[in-house]
């Protein structure tokens, strides 16, 4: 399956692809994306099963992405990974249409454990 | 005959920003500064005149600042012990994954000065701590400052300035609004508070592990 990765933070790009990693999900095809501007073209044109998106970006947010992406009708299953997780963003994203939300520092078990569901 | 006693100006306390307002800050007349004082695992970050400041043991300080907007912060972290032997990298342990609270510190605060406008492009950054300190059996210190210098290699920081390793704690005063640190190194004898409160974090870090949590909107 497609996976996308959309996080300003190079290193924490690859910790997701680590964590990914360690909690076993394997054989995946991966792409990144640095903001969520790029993320919104390579959306486009790339269609991932999935995209693992950090909330905090610069140029477009993670949260203005997933509603950018309904705005345009693009339905993909969307999950955010963010350091910051307050009541508000949360009934925001699930209003957004995401799937889920995993707060950092994450271990590899709630990867396992939330992505278990939609990483087939 | 004396002249008349000079009072040194004291502006008003600045404003702390949102979510930072748990932060000890004080009027530190040595430097004539509103002075917030930072623990192991707190980060501060600000757009006022002020000054931020920490005691450093095995700890990394980074401070980061965008000198266009003069605003800036500092955090104060270190990597969770890893009794675990075999291949270790900077970025992942041998356990797995206990570089995430380095990042994790390290990237509240570039988010946070993102929040308030700064450009990833355009941040500086001062390094300090690291300091073999903690009686472990591997160099906790050096370790943090491995994974400090890996992170923002990787993320494409340039270090304007550090002072990491040897063994002596340090106390930082960052200004954010200029980029000046005053870096004073403290003999080791003396700063038992710090080394305890260090030892403490680090039991505390372990002991959390995990400290994540997950949300299912379906």
């Amino acid at each position: 399956m497609k996976i996308m990765i959309v996080d300003d933070s190079s290193a924490m790009r690859m910790i997701v692809r680590k964590t990914l990693r360690l909690a076993g999900f394997e054989g995946h095809e991966f792409s990144e994306s640095d903001d969520g501007q790029k993320a919104l073209t390579a959306i486009k044109t790339s269609a991932p099963d999935l995209v693992l998106s950090d909330w905090n970006m610069p140029n477009m947010t993670g949260i203005e992405l997933l509603e950018a992406l309904t705005m345009d009708g693009i339905k993909v299953k969307f999950g955010f990974i963010t350091t910051e997780a307050t009541p508000d963003m949360r009934q925001r994203a699930a209003a957004a249409g995401a799937s889920f939300l995993i707060s950092k520092p994450f271990t590899a078990q709630s990867f396992k454990d939330i992505l278990g569901v939609h990483i087939k | 005959m004396p002249g008349p006693v000079t009072t040194q100006h004291k502006p008003d306390k600045p404003p702390a920003l949102r979510g930072f307002e748990h932060i000890r800050r004080f009027w530190n007349p040595r430097i004539n500064c509103w002075t917030a004082k930072i623990l192991p695992g707190e980060f501060f970050v600000t757009r006022s005149d002020e000054v931020i400041s920490t005691i450093l043991g095995s700890c990394i300080a980074a401070c980061v600042r965008d000198p266009l907007l003069r605003v800036g912060g500092m955090n104060h972290f270190m990597l969770p012990e890893d009794q675990s032997t075999g291949k270790s990298s900077w970025l992942e342990g041998p356990n797995g994954l206990s570089t995430r609270y380095g990042s994790y510190a390290m990237e509240s605060l570039i988010n946070e000065l993102i929040k308030l406008g700064a450009d990833r492009g355009r941040m500086e950054v001062k390094l300090f701590g690291g300091a073999a300190i903690l009686s472990a059996p591997t160099d906790v210190g050096a370790r943090n400052i491995a994974f400090a210098r890996g992170f923002l290699k990787l993320e494409g920081f340039r270090v304007a300035a550090e002072d990491v390793g040897l063994t002596c704690p340090r106390h930082v005063d960052y200004y954010p609004a200029t980029g000046r640190a005053m870096l004073k190194r403290l003999p080791t004898l003396g700063v038992r508070a710090i080394i305890t409160e260090e030892a403490k974090y680090s039991e505390r870090l372990t002991r959390e592990e995990p400290r994540d949590d997950v949300e299912l909107f379906d």
